[in-house]
């Protein structure tokens, strides 16, 4: 078989062509599949099972070909040597920033592997729960990582981190793809599907004024209200609009899964006609149910133990690094967790296909901010820690005028360069505004009044 | 002067249309923007016929070229206002009417400056002429600006730039859309949004700028020095405004090479078929307009420093505060000229080429003539950051988003006009009431101790120099 030129299509291609007979019965099976999964996949390649062919036990040979399918079916596989590293270097005690540097990386293939593996399950659930898990697991990493920081007391880390993948999925992905796009097509006009957007937005908008009263709410208060009563009026508040906020995605999954699927289906007939001319190989899943099932549980174990090293030395890492903890876990943080979906969604940028792009790209943005963070805020509340949505002033305006741009920028339906360019640009500032923000983090705690009003909400466990 | 064409605005276009020469001087008109076609709606044809009689050819040469240049305008009767100015100076007259003979002054330059670049446009080929308009179009803002800067008066900088901006966006638009709207009142006004929609995300990206400095003065808690936090604002001001820069350059980029087709757009209509074809040839040389250029960019600066000197005792005399001067009457002189042109243009339902003045004159100040005054305050010296005051910021955000969204959907009536007028009118009620003195840190006083320590860090960049 051999690696075939066009990787990315590989994957897909079997859903494509899928053999005309059962053209209905595959399209009712990618129903299942996001276009966030649709983007990771493109970083898969198919794997060579000649070696393994060879091997005589039958039981063995089965493992072997289930581990190569699950570990060396992406291009990212390298980086999984980087998991043993920070294991190793963990019970070694070395350098606190080097395990906080390999943990991250060891991260990015396995977001990779959870979105593969999610599909694959979901070729045995049916489209409709294969949808559910794929739009709940999507995002696994940022929900492991936000629950493991909650559990260790670092409301700010989990604050700044889901911030930060929700900027840079609408700036950083979004920017890039649309900046590649542009200029791969200069001379082609790029369209794509506004009405898909304009539902991300909607939701975006909802949560930004989840996050907006809590913060106004501080600012409102007049000089008699003690700080405690203020603080535990944005915590109640911020639990119901966590509720609302929920009852909303659901909402929304029902909008995308059931009620207006081909709004959302658009994008699938275009990437049908993309792959018509490949080779075509009939799509099955390619491990089984309870191995798959296996699989994820294990990687998600992987996943909570890097995370529970990123979380535990991000202290230290910003010290030795010079770059404050709000840079690392608004900046570094998500571009690492992204890796994979981001190259996927500029590949399909480059292909001209906007639709999975900006898919990809809002899709998760609206997945962290309506599911993710009222999520951990009610996963705090079952903790009894009290995080409430008031990111601080300083990033409710960056989200704030992040989805304003963007918004903006989707208005007409059609895309160019400068469009990218100047989302790009929005991020570059956002990041440089992070990284000369050197106020200290604890000063609140100190109790200086105003610091309280305005950033009571990070420090008010 | 007798031969003054009926449609004035025509004279200096109508070159363009004649049908033999079309596709050279479609090119050449890429060099020209909107901007320019605007300030040449000021333009009349001068008539040559008493200078023919001069006999000496050189002298002839002379007096028709200083024809072209100083009497080619409908407003060179304000020339005269520039000797008035500078000999008030000189013989004590009061600071006050120095400052209004000075913004008098100014007005018939801009628009000469934007003549001259055009002319030059001609030598230059199409590309280094639309640089150049784009550059020179708001010489007079930047000119302004720079002085202010050297005598440290950054808060006029920030004021004046700040009001440009607004002033385009609601002032020249809201006019041109309320007057275009009124006179079609019977017929559907279009125009093509692509083109508007460039310059909202590019000034959306300036206002992002102008924000986040301005919050890190909030997020300052009371261990933080005011020091600490200054240094910041200044840091993260100067990377976004190198930032900016490139934005504008990779606008320029798409406006003059990638995609021109884009804002060729307002080109392509025949308005002009029906007058008289005259071939259009630069009607002065290049060293000559290139000299002219100079001298008035040399004038326009002598009046800007009068007008910077000279503002405080105006605000004094005339009981306005020096932010209403610098945010609302500075511009409106400054950008007259475009002003009627644009309100010209929307008569005739031209909607195009108003917006095309409008938006790109707000863009160029907002992506280039702002970080370029923040990078010249670097080399200077001067701690200038990007933080405008909070009243100052919220009035700009506003104005943007009613802007971007009465553009939404590629038409327009007089109501949209008239309420960006509308709005025009209560920002500028907002600063002629405020009378908070300039020298204390700020706008806010919200009688919270600690808030005013954010206060006082916040109000810090406006004046710390």
């Amino acid at each position: 078989m051999g690696s075939i030129v066009e990787p990315w299509a590989i994957a897909e291609s079997g859903n494509a062509n899928a053999n005309a007979t059962a053209k209905g019965l595959s399209r009712e099976l990618r129903h299942g599949r996001t276009a966030h999964n649709m983007s990771s996949s493109s970083l898969r390649k198919k794997s060579d099972l000649r070696l393994i062919q060879k091997v005589p036990c039958k039981t063995l040979k089965n493992i072997l070909s289930n581990l190569q399918e699950v570990i060396l079916g992406t291009k990212l596989t390298v980086l999984f040597l980087a998991i043993p590293l920070a294991i190793i270097a963990k019970s070694y005690h070395y350098g606190r920033p080097l395990i906080f540097g390999l943990s991250l990386i060891g991260l990015t293939p396995l977001a990779e592997r959870v979105s593969f593996l999610t599909e694959q399950l979901a070729f045995y659930t049916g489209p409709t729960v294969g949808g559910l898990l794929n739009a709940t697991c999507g995002n696994a990493t940022e929900l492991i990582i936000a629950i493991l920081a909650l559990a260790n007391n670092k409301v700010a880390v989990v604050k700044y981190s889901l911030l930060g993948s929700i900027l840079s999925n609408l700036l950083l992905v979004l920017g890039s793809s649309l900046f590649c796009g542009g200029i791969a097509n200069i001379r082609r006009e790029q369209r794509f599907d506004r009405k898909q957007a304009d539902v991300n937005f909607f939701l975006l908008l909802m949560g930004l004024l989840c996050h907006l009263l809590p913060l106004l709410l501080k600012y409102a208060a007049t000089g008699e209200a003690s700080t405690s009563l203020i603080n535990k009026m944005s915590l109640s508040l911020s639990r119901t609009s966590s509720i609302v906020m929920l009852i909303a995605y659901i909402a929304y999954l029902i909008f995308q899964l059931w009620t207006h699927r081909q709004l959302f289906e658009a994008q699938e007939d275009d990437y049908d006609d993309a792959y018509d001319d490949e080779v075509t190989v009939e799509e099955t899943p390619v491990i089984g149910f309870w191995s798959g099932f296996a699989w994820l549980v294990g990687m998600t174990l992987v996943i909570a133990l890097l995370s529970e090293y990123v979380v535990a030395t991000i202290e230290d890492a910003s010290d030795s690094w010079g770059l404050s903890v709000s840079f690392i876990s608004i900046i570094l943080l998500p571009i690492v967790g992204n890796a994979a979906e981001h190259a996927g969604a500029i590949i399909f940028a480059f292909k001209n296909k906007l639709d999975i792009s900006l898919g990809v790209a809002l899709g998760s943005a609206t997945q962290i901010s309506l599911f993710v963070v009222p999520l951990s805020v009610i996963v705090a509340w079952i903790m009894g820690i009290k995080m409430d949505l008031n990111f601080n002033i300083l990033e409710t305006s960056s989200l704030a005028l992040a989805i304003i741009i963007t918004a903006f920028t989707l208005q007409d339906g059609t895309s160019h360069y400068m469009k990218g360019l100047v989302l790009l640009l929005c991020y570059v500032i956002i990041a440089a505004c992070f990284f000369v923000d050197q106020i200290p983090q604890n000063g609140a705690i100190v109790g200086v009044q105003h610091r309280n009003i305005a950033g009571g909400g990070f420090f008010s466990t």
